[in-house]
């Protein structure tokens, strides 16, 4: 697998963080996710993110990009975690651009060069109103058509499908119990309804309908009509452990900020970082944002190296991660007071970013039932 | 975030493999299994065993060369402890090891070293603690224990408390207090006493497990050659502290805290419940998901240490103390869970099946006596070496600049 030496990835981490310092301030998350904006995203961030090679970092260099792997990604997602970003980077550079590498004829592969130069923005539409967080329990089905496919069924609520060019749909292929496939399918389509909607943390999406979507047959990822659940697995997996990766940035930021009030906000004439029981608090904090940080960082060196455990490594992040962000989140509100509970402070907007990252691709609860199912299977 | 790269190491592989060898062939397979029962193994078997991997310099291999050590790496320490927990061995007695002998090679005199430190590397020498007192516990720079000049000796009076293996101990390592007149840090001094002074005696503790490791140790007028004084006399907070440092340097048992998970696993196997084994209660699997998930996260913290120890020279403080406070609270879920396992078997309590010797009528699983005393013993993780809430003071004023 190829990789950054950890230079490399030192530059990187540095210049996403002075990117995210002085051009992506609090502000500009409040003008971007307010619901009057017509994006609810930035297109200049955007550029500027494939610009600086950013949506490139994990897509090979033939296509464009640095060749990095899922550790290179993640140090990505940190930073937006930390910055409260809303560009769809999620969906396009992990999601999209995995499920293509996966599963992509070599055709197909070219649309990771226009993921990497910010040409093409994909959404991943797989979870359906009545899969929870099954991973391949898929109702959709796409019959075949001449030398095409049409698609029915119905989509969850799915980030960012609204700011999508291009859905990567998961349907049954043929009949409801045919293999599992993925399909390209522009971002609306006759046919296609979408219900667009916020998301808690202001970050927007949609869920669809598909009545009668019709697609080309290179449309379908793949040169066989071979059952795609295990790439889907994959693509799964790759999402949890980027959106750790994503809570771990933004729970060192609101502990950073949770300790930086701490130490200047006074009560009973002293500054509330005195009190021993508030220290123990912001203490546990930030064990439980390391803990975060490290496990994350265990199952991605696993992922990278290509290592057999590297799923079960996951899934135990995962579980860390969401109880981490649950903690971390809750305790910055109640260590701000009332302050942290209005929508002037970026600390809320943490609470609900974490509580995202929590529940996305399965929450905690969810993965140690899987981790206990693949105990006893 | 996530910048470190970590490649498999092969030298540490090949390490790891000589290891688990040599347990195999050396480790008596009776204390092998006396320690996986975690029946007691008395002082003459413990210490042939930490004699034979003396002979290796294992005992010691964290040591730099030029002190008699092999000069290994923080990582090449933890993978050895960790294999000798896997392969059941008994784990290294610190109180030499990882304690007074740095103490000694970095502030004692030429013959203090060639005097003390052979013994600590070949083990041939038991070394005890006598750090707590009654009225000093973790405000430790209070304690009393006096030692004053007379010619060429100290005399020592005072007591020591919960001193782990006093009376196993062939010597012991003291604060004492030199300099009543001065600020409470600046009056200790560093001394070393034979146990067998005159004036020395121990007295057991005995614990809520129902067996003896604690003691209390009592100096009346005990004369120690002022030739046992490591270092200043007066700088003796600055040498506990860089020793403390040392224990804290946050390498987690990963191979023992492993073993309560496969001790669960077979205990959920051969308990029953309505009939059926637990191990067949998904409630039971999350909680052994739940626990494997702690572990993997410790192991990810240990990990990132080792890492700062290597590149920067030191462990972070943060880092070592967060490795402290969750490894306990780990160990202590782990046999807690253990424990309710025990439920099922009535919390039969065989505290003298630990005795090698026994041959009563065993009630319940072979582990159980064992798990039941570890139970209890861990109940102070979380207050020895730096209690949790001493940990926490730590980070918040040291990394959190609170």
């Amino acid at each position: 697998m190829p990789s950054f030496t950890s230079e490399e990835r030192e530059l990187l981490h540095e210049s996403l963080r002075d990117y995210f310092t002085s051009r992506y301030p609090f502000e500009r998350f409040r003008e971007l996710s307010a619901p009057e904006h017509a994006d609810g995203f930035g297109r200049e961030e955007w550029s500027a993110f494939a610009a600086l090679g950013w949506l490139g970092v994990a897509i090979p260099e033939a296509q464009g990009g640095s060749s990095g792997g899922a550790t290179e990604l993640a140090i990505f997602m940190a930073a937006l975690g930390g910055g409260l970003a809303l560009e769809p980077v999620l969906p396009s550079v992990v999601l999209g651009a995995s499920a293509i590498q996966l599963a992509g004829t070599s055709e197909q592969q070219a649309l990771l060069g226009e993921i990497a130069s910010g040409a093409r923005r994909l959404a991943f539409c797989h979870y359906e109103p009545d899969s929870g967080y099954a991973r391949t329990h898929v109702g959709t089905v796409a019959r075949p058509e001449g030398s095409g496919y049409v698609l029915r069924g119905e989509k969850a609520f799915t980030l960012h499908a609204e700011a999508a060019h291009s859905l990567i749909v998961s349907a049954r292929l043929r009949k409801a119990d045919g293999p599992l496939s993925l399909f390209v399918v522009p971002g609306s389509a006759p046919g296609m309804r979408h219900h667009p909607a916020p998301a808690l943390d202001g970050r927007r999406g949609a869920a669809l309908s598909l009545d009668g979507v019709p697609v080309p047959g290179d449309a379908r990822l793949g040169a066989n009509d071979d059952d795609l659940s295990g790439v889907v697995e994959a693509v799964i997996d790759r999402g949890a452990i980027a959106v750790c990766a994503e809570a771990a940035g933004a729970m060192a930021r609101v502990t950073d900020q949770t300790r930086d009030y701490l130490k200047t906000r006074e009560q009973f004439g002293q500054p509330l970082s005195k009190f021993q029981v508030l220290q123990h608090r912001l203490v546990e904090m930030s064990m439980a944002s390391e803990e975060a940080r490290a496990i994350t960082h265990a199952a991605l060196a696993a992922l990278d190296a290509g290592a057999a455990d590297a799923r079960l490594k996951i899934w135990r992040a995962k579980v860390q991660v969401a109880r981490s962000a649950r903690f971390v989140g809750g305790q910055a509100i109640q260590l701000h007071g009332g302050m942290g509970m209005t929508d002037d402070l970026a600390i809320g907007h943490y609470y609900k970013r974490l509580t995202m990252c929590e529940t996305l691709f399965g929450d905690g609860q969810w993965y140690l039932k899987q981790l206990a199912a693949a105990r006893a299977g | 975030m996530f910048i470190r790269v970590t490649d498999a190491d092969t030298v540490l592989e090949d390490f790891r493999v000589e290891v688990r060898a040599f347990c195999e062939r050396e480790l008596p397979p009776d204390t092998r299994r006396k320690r996986l029962l975690r029946q007691h193994i008395g002082r003459d078997e413990y210490g042939a065993w930490l004699q034979r991997l003396g002979t290796r310099g294992w005992l010691t291999g964290r040591w730099p060369k030029e002190h008699g050590g092999l000069g290994w790496s923080p990582q090449q320490f933890a993978a050895f402890s960790e294999e000798l927990g896997r392969a059941g061995a008994p784990p290294i007695y610190p109180f030499g090891v990882t304690m007074v002998g740095p103490v000694i090679y970095t502030f004692g005199n030429d013959e203090q070293k060639r005097r003390y430190l052979p013994g600590i590397i070949g083990h041939h020498t038991w070394w005890c603690q006598g750090y707590s007192e009654p009225e000093a516990g973790s405000d430790l720079a209070s304690l009393r224990t006096r030692a004053v000049r007379d010619g060429d000796h100290y005399v020592v009076n005072g007591q020591k408390t919960w001193t782990s293996f006093a009376h196993w101990a062939d010597k012991i390592f003291c604060l004492v207090r030199t300099d009543p007149s001065v600020r409470k840090q600046q009056g200790i001094s560093f001394l070393l006493i034979d146990m067998d002074t005159p004036g020395v005696t121990v007295k057991p503790i005995i614990g809520i497990t129902g067996g003896h490791m604690l003691n209390e140790v009592f100096f009346e007028d005990a004369r120690v050659p002022v030739d046992n004084l490591i270092g200043e006399e007066g700088k003796g907070w600055t040498y506990a502290k860089f020793l403390l440092g040392n224990e804290r340097v946050g390498v987690a048992d990963i191979g023992v805290f492993e073993g309560y998970l496969q001790s669960l696993r077979h205990l959920l196997e051969v308990t029953g419940e309505g009939g059926v084994p637990l191990s067949e209660d998904p409630e039971h699997g999350r909680k052994l998901a739940e626990l494997e998930v702690r572990l993997e996260t410790i192991r990810a913290l240990a990990a990132d240490q080792l890492a700062a120890a290597a590149q920067d020279g030191s462990p972070s403080l943060m880092g070592a103390a967060a490795l402290k406070i969750r490894g306990t609270e780990y160990q202590q879920a782990a046999l807690e869970t253990i424990m309710e396992v025990f439920g099922r078997h009535g919390m039969a309590y065989q505290n003298d099946a630990m005795d090698p010797g026994w041959n009563g009528e065993r009630i319940g699983p072979e582990e159980m006596p064992g798990l039941v005393h570890e139970h209890l013993l861990r109940r102070a993780a979380t207050i020895y070496g730096g209690s949790t809430e001493v940990q926490k003071h730590i980070i918040a004023k040291g990394a959190l600049g609170l």
